[in-house]
């Protein structure tokens, strides 16, 4: 062949029009789903889920193959008794303020076809109960004090304090496991290790195959006690790269991705796509710049600036967070009051963030001896040592990438010079969890309860690495925890005062933003389990 | 032959040693923490940390993990991965089969197509074609491979629709099809990577090819040849290109273990199943105990390549002999 005729075919293929893609399988089966997510289910399994196995992608998957008692209602309040929907319990009412009593639903069914009983339940506490067994359950259930079968359809919870959250913590942390399975079982991993290659539940789905590395096979449960699912068949499929993600879904090889990442950039593309439309979750991610109150490397030792609470509000007045949040992350975040994140039911009825005021956070900076001496627009306190920190930022998020880079021209306006410290992400953890730091750019994912803010913002929260410790805030924390009711009030008191002593400059909650195929109506993604609702999605065509 | 190739395996299995034990060393003097990947989604508890640790021997000094990791080589078990919680031999299986398809695949495209225009552009030195073929390799070449990856999923697989954008096969495919429909499936999502693997690689060993094949048909043998009447094909195919095969041998024994594990980027772009992008996760991940497993698979096909080439050339050169 010439090279003009070469040539010519070249334009031909170049100018073809654009076809629909014929390997989009997913576009021919009306009744299936496929969703593409960054990593794959290991052990989708309740009490399992520990450790390195505590992932996201095992939540999902067991999400759908396993139910609890209850569930979190819409409004997502875990506090008192009346924010939750019936699961595998029909019903629930109180003996006291320290006895919950469920009823389980008498439909319900294992995957085998099994009743789903109170032994079931007693035995699934009993193992998430057992600190050698799941510490991260153990720790979490450490109110309940009995969990106790009374009859084959009723449980009843024992718990050792008065609070808000006795329901949240006796259905949300764990699911129910088939003790007719699994109750002869040593305990060990390996015992264990056939029934997690093909777990049986009790969920809206059943497990039919896993490929490693490429994805995971659902079906519907056809007897599934709350109604049959819509869609008949549910396939998670992994890629670890967020740019293959997207080109599965724009191709139509896949039906719906979760959290379109940055840059916006992304989003726009998904957006342009006839296709596949965006549906906007709010997320439990906050990010924040931690200020360390401690010396790093000398944790007995207060940090030389940071410790000081008027700095520490200097650095947040300086910050425009509301431009941070525009220029990264578009309409789909904003700046929270407090670590609070988008999915917490106390951000509602919250004060407003602070905005940036450049003129008191001179002023404060300057009323704490901080000034420029030697006219290098950078400031030193009386001793000359300038007013220079090192930002802690992880490569792996580029959110918080491109955020430094503005923060850090934020603060020289203000004569702060920040340095910025790049790392990996096992680097970041390190450094992060041992307070190597000035400030970290830090974020975290959020359970749906307040509760856990002690964690990080309590003066022996284990997470609480930048040292903050205020018995005033503690002592608010204790009382809205306490409280029998869900009291807004109390937890906007104690974020009040951690607004006040400024442990950190509140960034950001995102949006997320999942890409759905629009051949799917009706579509519901739960902020605390995005996939969870998907046996109720009808049947594209029906 | 039998003693040098006695002392060859020798050479390759200390070197060997030595590659996996500094790669124990330096993976764990690296700084960063075994647990991180795991606590960037939800923190643990210090109790949990505790026993995470015990569990893997992260609580152990260093020489008695190495001595735990050897009893564990010596016993096939390379024990469990951290981040995704199953034996490593079993993870390490499980993407064998990918990423020899993938890597075959594209050594296959290299040593053929490569090969073929290596000799074309040889003997046509200086022609349009030589000019044409040449400045497009090179451009192949210094092409990134994530870049070419994301264009031709963009273009041949979203805009014209033509191949699968990304994954290794079609998970609405039923495992019970026939097997012809399955290989059909798995070739249609082999053809963008090994394509963009290949295009950024092929320039090596047709430049390599090129020079190799001018310096053999510069040689009086060839000029006799000539003379003596025989068709310039035979001359070309017969007498000058198992002369010019000799740097190419070379090229192929790098190339073996490069392609194998060195394919990351179009392993993420395509989401391949393969050891690549695996091995490079579980390194930034600092996943000890498969960082480990991969660096053994490595370390094997390196001193294994290199052991083949050495064979190849005595086979193929009756002028080379071991002894």
């Amino acid at each position: 062949m010439s090279w003009t005729a070469r040539l010519v075919l070249a334009a031909v293929l170049a100018g073809a029009p654009p076809a629909r893609p014929p390997l989009a399988l997913a576009q021919r089966e009306p009744s299936s789903i496929v969703i593409v997510t960054g990593q794959q289910a290991t052990a989708p399994v309740p009490t399992l889920m520990e450790g390195p196995q505590n992932t996201l992608a095992n939540y999902e998957i067991a999400d759908h193959l396993f139910l609890r008692l209850a569930g979190v209602g819409p409004g997502l309040v875990t506090a008192g008794d009346r924010g939750f929907v019936p699961l595998l319990a029909k019903s629930w009412t109180r003996r006291d303020s320290l006895t919950l009593v469920f009823e389980l639903d008498p439909r319900a069914r294992w995957h085998d076809g099994s009743p789903v009983t109170a032994r079931d339940v007693t035995f699934t506490f009993g193992r998430a109960r057992d600190q050698t067994i799941a510490p991260r359950l153990a720790s979490a259930t450490r109110r309940i004090a009995s969990v106790e079968a009374e009859g084959d359809h009723r449980v009843v919870f024992q718990f050792t304090e008065v609070y808000a959250e006795q329901l949240y913590d006796a259905t949300f942390h764990v699911a129910i496991l088939p003790a007719h399975l699994l109750a002869a079982l040593p305990s060990t991993a390996k015992a264990w290790s056939s029934f997690v290659e093909s777990p049986v539940g009790s969920g809206p789905y059943r497990w039919v195959r896993r490929e490693e590395g490429q994805f995971i096979e659902l079906a519907a449960n056809d007897g599934f006690f709350l109604g049959r699912p819509g869609i008949e068949r549910v396939i998670v499929r992994v890629a670890a790269s967020s740019d293959a993600r997207i080109n599965l879904l724009l191709a139509g090889e896949a039906d719906a991705m979760d959290n379109i990442p940055p840059p916006t950039t992304n989003l726009a593309r998904v957006e342009a796509a006839r296709d596949v439309r965006l549906v906007p979750v709010p997320s439990n991610n906050l990010g924040y710049l931690l200020f360390n109150q401690r010396a790093p490397g000398h944790r007995d030792r207060p940090h030389p600036i940071l410790a000081d609470r008027e700095v520490r509000r200097a650095l947040v007045l300086a910050l425009d967070r509301d431009l941070l949040v525009r220029a990264v992350l578009g309409q789909y975040g904003y700046v929270p009051f407090g670590p609070v994140s988008a999915q917490l039911w106390i951000r509602h009825g919250a004060p407003s963030h602070s905005p940036q005021d450049q003129s008191m956070a001179r002023r404060l900076l300057a009323g704490r001896g901080w000034v420029d001496r030697d006219g290098d627009g950078i400031r030193e306190n009386r001793s000359g040592a300038p007013l220079s920190l090192r930002l802690l930022v992880t490569t792996s998020s580029l959110t918080r990438t491109q955020m430094a880079a503005i923060i850090q021209e934020q603060l020289r306006q203000v004569g702060v010079e920040l340095d910025l410290v790049r790392v990996e992400p096992a680097v970041w953890l390190e450094r992060h969890t041992a307070g190597d730091f000035d400030i970290d750019f830090a974020a975290s994912n959020q359970d749906p309860s307040p509760s856990g803010l002690v964690h990080s913002w309590s003066c022996g929260g284990p997470g609480n690495v930048g040292g903050y410790c205020d018995p005033g805030a503690d002592s608010l924390l204790q009382r809205a925890i306490a409280s029998p009711k869900a009291d807004r009030r109390l937890w906007h008191g104690f974020l009040r005062r951690v607004e006040e002593d400024a442990p950190a400059a509140f960034i950001y909650t995102q949006t997320f933003v999942f890409g759905v195929n629009r051949r799917f109506r009706d579509v519901t993604i739960r902020p605390e389990s995005s996939w969870s609702a998907i046996w109720r999605w009808p049947a594209p065509g029906s | 032959m039998t003693a040098w190739l006695l002392r060859r395996i020798a050479q390759a299995v200390v070197t060997f040693a030595i590659a996996v034990v500094l790669m124990f060393v330096l993976m764990r003097l690296a700084p960063g923490d075994p647990l991180s990947r795991v606590q960037e989604e939800r923190v643990m508890s210090p109790e949990e940390i505790a026993k995470v640790r015990a569990i893997f021997n992260l609580d152990q000094p260093i020489h008695e993990q190495f001595v735990a990791f050897v009893k564990g080589v010596l016993q096939a078990d390379l024990g469990v991965s951290i981040e995704h919680g199953l034996p490593v031999t079993t993870l390490l299986a499980s993407r064998i089969v990918p990423t020899l398809l993938l890597g075959g695949a594209a050594i296959l495209l290299n040593f053929t197509v490569g090969l073929w225009l290596g000799v074309r552009q040889a003997v046509r030195r200086g022609s349009r074609e030589d000019r044409v073929l040449t400045a497009l390799s090179l451009t192949g070449y210094a092409t990134p491979s994530f870049w070419l990856g994301l264009v031709l999923a963009w273009l041949v697989g979203i805009e014209l629709g033509w191949l699968p954008v990304a994954g290794m096969q079609s998970p609405l495919l039923s495992p019970d099809a026939p097997w012809i429909v399955r290989a059909l499936d798995v070739g249609a999502h082999l053809v963008l990577p090994a394509l963009t693997l290949s295009i950024v690689t092929i320039a090596g060993t047709m430049r390599y090819q090129r020079s190799a094949l001018l310096e053999v048909l510069r040689l009086p043998y060839i000029g006799t040849a000539r003379a003596k009447g025989i068709p310039e094909r035979a001359v070309v195919w017969r007498h000058a290109w198992r002369n010019a095969l000799f740097p190419v041998i070379t090229l192929f024994g790098l190339w073996l273990p490069l392609l194998v594990t060195g394919s990351v980027f179009v392993e993420m772009v395509f989401a391949w199943p393969g050891l690549g992008s695996l091995a490079a996760n579980a390194a930034s991940s600092r996943d000890y105990p498969l960082v480990m497993g991969a660096a053994l698979l490595a370390a094997g096909l390196v001193v294994t390549a290199s052991l083949l080439t050495d064979l190849a050339y005595a086979l193929l050169d009756p002028r080379v002999r071991y002894s």
